[in-house]
């Protein structure tokens, strides 16, 4: 393992700051690269670790600071720069065209002369390569047959095969089985051994621990430390990954009744490379806010989209109190049941922007056949509900209800949303990300929202990757990791416990 | 046997203008924009084929390639539009055929080239090869268009699936970030299919001026450039299978007159009806099994936009 | 890379998607883009040898000083408008109706089966007519409506493919069975003249008038008012959201497409009925286009259709005399709406997107 020298590293990014509008994404980032090693990046999602390597990877331009290669500056403009340089990133979505074979993927990235003659050189150097790292792919076969690992390997080879001697590889056993983690890992170490550098960016602890020769961590777009495993303990770790902040005192509901919904051993299959839920067994009650604590990506969007019937269960039963197993249901007849949905991406599906705000409040209840009659709508009636509402809510930004649903700032658009959501006085709420990219002031009120949605005996599900939101909201939290739930705990809980078993 | 014999001899001269514009659309296509205006390229084709040859005389290959060229020129401004100005692929493509019909009138009329025969390009003989019982007017009895289109198959073949510019090409219609990030330039490669596709229904406009009608008048494409379309469909965007379409629309279309000239009384409507049906049943028939997506250009009709933020 | 002192500074130009732009500032857009159209297309005009002034003439007076040929637009205004209308519905459920052609011809059949055969009583013919016109044009939207609802089969190509189909049914009736006995011609018999719709006194203007402002006025109200246009518009802005709120996309689709046939069928009808007074092999030609075009300009506003449908129509009109004075081929008119559209089209790009240049 490569001591920490004062000779010139690598790489060094110096307070490196980039901001996305008004969203600082990181802050005076310094960060450091020997040869030779492997570096993990740890951190939650939101920490800006990806944002910060597609800083080095040329994809975004950095507002401030400076960059250097082997001690000398470089202006990295752009991808094709970075690839220069010797930087190549393996992206958590791969850039692969699926029905070309892995042999045509990388001759679409790797110059190799003329097709026809140098093809056949191209593969040679292929297999030789495959060999020199330990792996073994049919290189002839259509890449959307192969499976996910198969698939980054292919991503690996363009990389190396390209020149890189930097490697940064974002979150790569995300959607790797463990036998498949370990493989990658054996590669992993070929790879630092035979003179290449890895960036390992990952929210998974133990690999971090276990194979990495230096850890940084991220949080809140800064750097907290840089490490050697030996240097702490995982649980000392943990503390560094979610912070040792002391949050106000959790809102628990003082009146939790029976049991409201139950999902049973819920299970999906993926078809693109995303996460599929393996087993989701839990029990909420009314009156309670469950809340799902976990790293994102782990099948929170599959969980959430499975309960409001945007996609299909392999196997498994959703109970809900009232109506039995709602599985089949399409989303009309779950929404008739009292489900109600806040998205995590709500530009994508619970806003419809060129619409008015009236028109974006009173659609759900339109379709409850609220406004009037099929030939006419009772605009006087959604106008005056949708004033209320808005009233109540304290949506700002309005000069007239009658602008444009995108002319909302993010809070005040998510205050609609939830103001909509709410008017059918649901008995069953999912809220997936709720306070994502809101300012103080609108986290705090879509926050109370759903405490008060919970007082008047809803039952909620919150999804959130913010572990501050869900220790402060949740009666009940469960772990995601892995498409499972792989702990559960009743509040008041330790931080830290939670941690362990999202980063495990 | 005869009627066999004047049948099948026809057929390549039907078929040419078939098959030279499902290649240019294919081209265009895997490249993944949508080209709904293949009437008007070929219209365009057709006119300049045909003002060659009456205002420069004789000169029926370059009138052909004159031809391509032009129908060139009006895929630029179709590139301009779809590609920089990421205009809907739709509206673009009927802009085109409207844009094309009205232009091609109105020149042809300013320029006196409307209805005025011309000898244009006839058939090729090749001696005693020709006068092969049977297969001789067939194989070695067409005009050169034929048979060059017969090399620019192969070409093309050799073009898409053996070249580096090919496999981009392919890859741009499938997954133009990938080829983005591999540091190709979508948009130079764009443009190149937009033009050779359009060069390749021009010409087929120009064959069917200069070989098969020898005259020009208003509309004589005839509705074949949504013929093309509807076979870019059925071929799957592959070329062995739009030769295979070209063929049987040869066919039909060389059938009707042969049966007319022979007195048969079929209902000569329905025949013509046939290869859209067929057409259709095949679109219907390959997405109940279930493999609707897989030969469709996955990028195809999308403009690409490279975002800085993912 | 070795760089003395400073780093090098080097642009890059960037395209990003740019906040939504207030009413005012599209609409300049789109007058200027419609101006800038109008520009070209009188620069050709010009350049073919027409008269600056008299275009002026020819275009705006000609047409409002004189009776016989402000009727005469209002008349070809009508299958504008109703295809137009055709159009709209189907595109605002983002399903592109290009089988209009194909249903006008449908509609005309089943209304010409009904005048033909002298179906129903003398005072019902005409409204029995409609109702088969009406049907007829479902009918042949139906099938590309569910293959593409059920099978995701793309709609451009099947409709287009119904079209080519229906042009050679079409041929083989007026070819066939459907031959006018009394002339040979391939064209259906004429019409009864209680199969015609009749004129409404003043000059050539016929009833079918009246239907085209009804019709736009009941896809107004569908539009604005009802509770199926307010579903098509949160599926038109927002799919994904219908589908998560629980609106019955593949429905709503249905419908839209159902009542796009229905209005398609209609306009066939007027034609036949009202201006033509019987089947003739090429009715329909060039409308399938132009209520695309009329109603993408339009962009699906009842109200707009209206509006550009009368301009097309000038267009037309105002084309036919550039015709006989001039020997501007009718091909002009269709170019000059080509370009304006072209024009407006391309307009679009600078309300979408925002160019910048970044410093690096």
């Amino acid at each position: 393992m490569p001591k920490i020298t004062h000779q010139s590293h690598l790489i060094e990014m110096e307070k490196i700051t980039k901001s996305f509008g008004d969203f600082l994404a990181i802050d005076q980032v310094s960060f450091n690269l020997t040869h030779g090693e492997i570096h993990a990046l740890l951190g939650e999602n939101g920490a800006g670790k990806s944002s910060l390597m597609n800083v080095l990877a040329g994809i975004y331009a950095q507002d401030e600071g400076q960059i250097k290669l082997n001690g000398n500056t470089v202006d990295i403009t752009g991808p094709a720069m970075a690839k220069s340089l010797g930087i190549g990133m393996v992206h958590q979505h791969y850039k692969l065209v699926s029905n070309f074979s892995a042999l045509d993927n990388i001759a679409l990235t790797v110059p190799h002369g003329a097709y026809q003659s140098g093809i056949r050189d191209l593969r040679k150097i292929i297999i030789s390569k495959m060999s020199e790292i330990g792996f073994d792919l049919d290189i002839d076969k259509q890449v959307g047959k192969l499976s996910v690992a198969e698939q980054q390997r292919v991503e690996i080879l363009k990389v190396l095969l390209g020149g890189a001697k930097i490697i940064v590889l974002d979150e790569p056993t995300a959607v790797l089985t463990d036998e498949e983690s370990k493989g990658f890992f054996k590669t992993i170490k070929l790879l630092a051994e035979s003179g290449a550098a890895v960036i390992l960016v990952t929210h998974k602890l133990k690999e971090a621990m276990n194979y990495a020769d230096r850890i940084t961590v991220m949080r809140g777009g800064q750097i907290i430390d840089t490490i050697t495993p030996e240097d702490l303990s995982e649980e000392q770790l943990i503390s560094l990954i979610v912070g040792e902040i002391i949050i106000d005192e959790p809102n628990l509901s003082k009146d939790i009744g029976d049991r409201k919904i139950s999902l049973q051993n819920l299970q999906t299959t993926s078809h693109d490379g995303s996460i599929a839920l393996k087993n989701i067994s839990l029990n909420i009650r009314r009156g309670e806010i469950y809340g799902i604590a976990g790293v994102g990506g782990n099948g929170q969007a599959e969980l959430a989209s499975a309960l409001m019937g945007l996609s299909k269960l392999e196997t498994g039963a959703i109970l809900l109190n009232g109506h039995g197993d709602i599985s089949s249901m399409r989303p009309d007849q779950r929404r008739n049941c009292g489900l109600v949905y806040i998205p995590a991406d709500r530009q994508k599906y619970a806003l419809a922007g060129q619409l008015s705000l009236t028109e974006n409040y009173a659609i759900s209840g339109l379709l409850r056949h609220e406004f009037g009659s099929w030939f006419k709508v009772n605009s006087f009636k959604a106008f005056e509900k949708a004033s209320k509402a808005f009233k109540e809510y304290d949506i700002m930004g309005v000069r007239n209800l009658n602008q444009k649903a995108a002319s909302l700032s993010g809070g005040n658009a998510q205050k609609l949303v939830i103001s909509r959501e709410f008017s059918s006085n649901p008995s069953f709420i999912i809220a997936h990300s709720p306070s994502r990219g809101l300012d103080l002031r609108a986290t705090a009120a879509v926050r109370a929202k759903l405490c008060m949605a919970r007082d008047n005996g809803a039952a909620v599900l919150l999804i959130s990757e913010d572990l501050d939101e869900i220790l402060l909201l949740s009666d009940t939290i469960g772990v995601i990791n892995g498409g499972s739930i792989v702990a559960e705990f009743e509040a008041p809980t330790a931080r830290h416990d939670i941690g362990k078993a999202m980063v495990n | 046997m005869d009627f066999l014999v004047f049948w099948l001899s026809n057929v390549p001269s039907f078929a040419a203008p078939f098959a030279l514009g499902v290649l240019g659309m294919i081209i265009c296509e895997r490249s993944g924009v949508l080209n709904l205006g293949a009437e008007g390229f070929v219209l365009v084709g057709a006119m300049s084929g045909a003002g060659v040859l009456i205002s420069l005389g004789d000169y029926p290959l370059s009138a052909i390639i004159i031809a391509g060229a032009s129908a060139s020129v009006l895929g630029l401004l179709f590139g301009f539009l779809v590609v920089l100005l990421r205009v809907n692929q739709v509206i673009a493509g009927l802009i085109m055929v409207f844009l094309a019909q009205g232009l091609t009138s109105l020149i042809s009329r300013n320029m006196g080239w409307v209805n005025k025969p011309f000898s244009g390009l006839g058939r090729l003989d090749f001696g005693f090869l020709t006068d092969i019982p049977f297969l001789g007017p067939v194989i070695f009895g067409q005009d050169i268009i034929v048979y060059i289109t017969i090399l620019l198959y192969i070409f093309s073949f050799y073009f898409i699936y053996r070249t580096n510019i090919g496999l981009q090409l392919r890859a741009v219609g499938e997954n133009p970030d990938a080829v983005d990030a591999a540091g190709g330039n979508v948009i130079l490669l764009r443009f190149m299919a937009i033009l050779i596709g359009a060069f390749f229904l021009g010409v087929a406009g120009g064959y069917l001026t200069v070989v098969v009608a020898k005259i020009w008048v208003d509309g004589i494409s005839g509705g074949r450039g949504w013929i093309i379309i509807a076979l870019v469909i059925f071929a799957r965007w592959q070329l062995w299978r739009s030769i295979v379409g070209a063929v049987l629309f040869g066919c039909i279309e060389a059938l009707i007159p042969r049966l007319a000239a022979v007195g048969v009384q079929l209902p000569q409507y329905f025949i013509l009806m046939l290869p859209y049906l067929v057409t259709l049943f095949v679109m219907i028939w390959s997405n109940l099994k279930g493999n609707n997506k897989q030969d469709t250009p996955l990028a195809l009709g999308r403009p690409y936009l490279r975002e800085e933020r993912h | 890379m070795n760089y003395s002192g400073n780093i090098l500074t080097k642009k890059r130009l960037n395209l990003e998607v740019r906040e939504p732009l207030g009413l005012l500032a599209k609409t300049i857009i789109l007058l200027v883009s419609v101006l800038f159209g109008l520009s070209i297309s009188i620069f050709i005009l010009i350049l073919s040898g027409v008269n600056a002034s008299d275009l002026w003439n020819e275009f705006i007076i000609y047409i409002f000083t004189s009776q016989k040929n402000l009727s005469a637009v209002l008349v070809q205004a009508v299958p504008l408008i109703i295809v137009g209308l055709s159009a709209a519905v189907a595109f605002r459920a983002k399903f592109w109706n290009i089988g209009i052609e194909g249903q006008m011809i449908f509609g005309a059949i089943a209304a010409t089966f009904i005048a033909t055969n002298d179906v129903g009583p003398e005072s019902m013919r005409l409204t029995l007519m409609f109702l088969a016109a009406a049907a007829g044009g479902i009918g042949w939207i139906i099938l590309p409506a569910i293959i593409k609802i059920r099978l995701d089969v793309n709609e451009i190509i099947s409709t287009l493919l119904m079209n080519y189909i229906a042009f050679n049914f079409l041929l083989h009736l007026l070819y066939g069975s459907w031959r006018d006995p009394l002339t040979g011609f391939p064209n259906s018999q004429q019409y009864d003249t209680f199969e015609n719709l009749p004129l409404i006194g003043w000059q050539s203007l016929n009833f079918s008038i009246v239907i085209a402002l009804f019709l736009s006025a009941v896809i107004f109200w569908l539009f604005v008012f009802s509770r199926f246009g307010y579903m098509l518009r949160v599926l038109h802005s927002n799919a994904n959201m219908a589908q998560s709120l629980g609106i019955r996309v593949g429905i709503l689709i249905f419908l839209a497409t159902i009542i796009s046939g229905a209005l398609a069928g209609i306009c066939g009808f007027a034609v036949s009925a009202g201006i033509e007074s019987r089947m003739t092999q090429s009715f329909f030609v060039g409308y399938g286009f132009s209520g695309i075009l009329i109603a993408f300009l339009a962009r699906e506003n009842p109200i707009g259709i209206l509006i550009v449908s009368l301009l097309f129509s000038i267009l037309v009109i105002g084309g036919q005399s550039l015709q006989v004075f001039y020997q501007i081929p009718f091909a002009m008119v269709q170019l000059i709406q080509a370009i304006i559209v072209m024009c407006v089209a391309g307009s679009e790009f600078f309300i979408r997107y925002r160019i910048s240049i970044l410093k690096r």
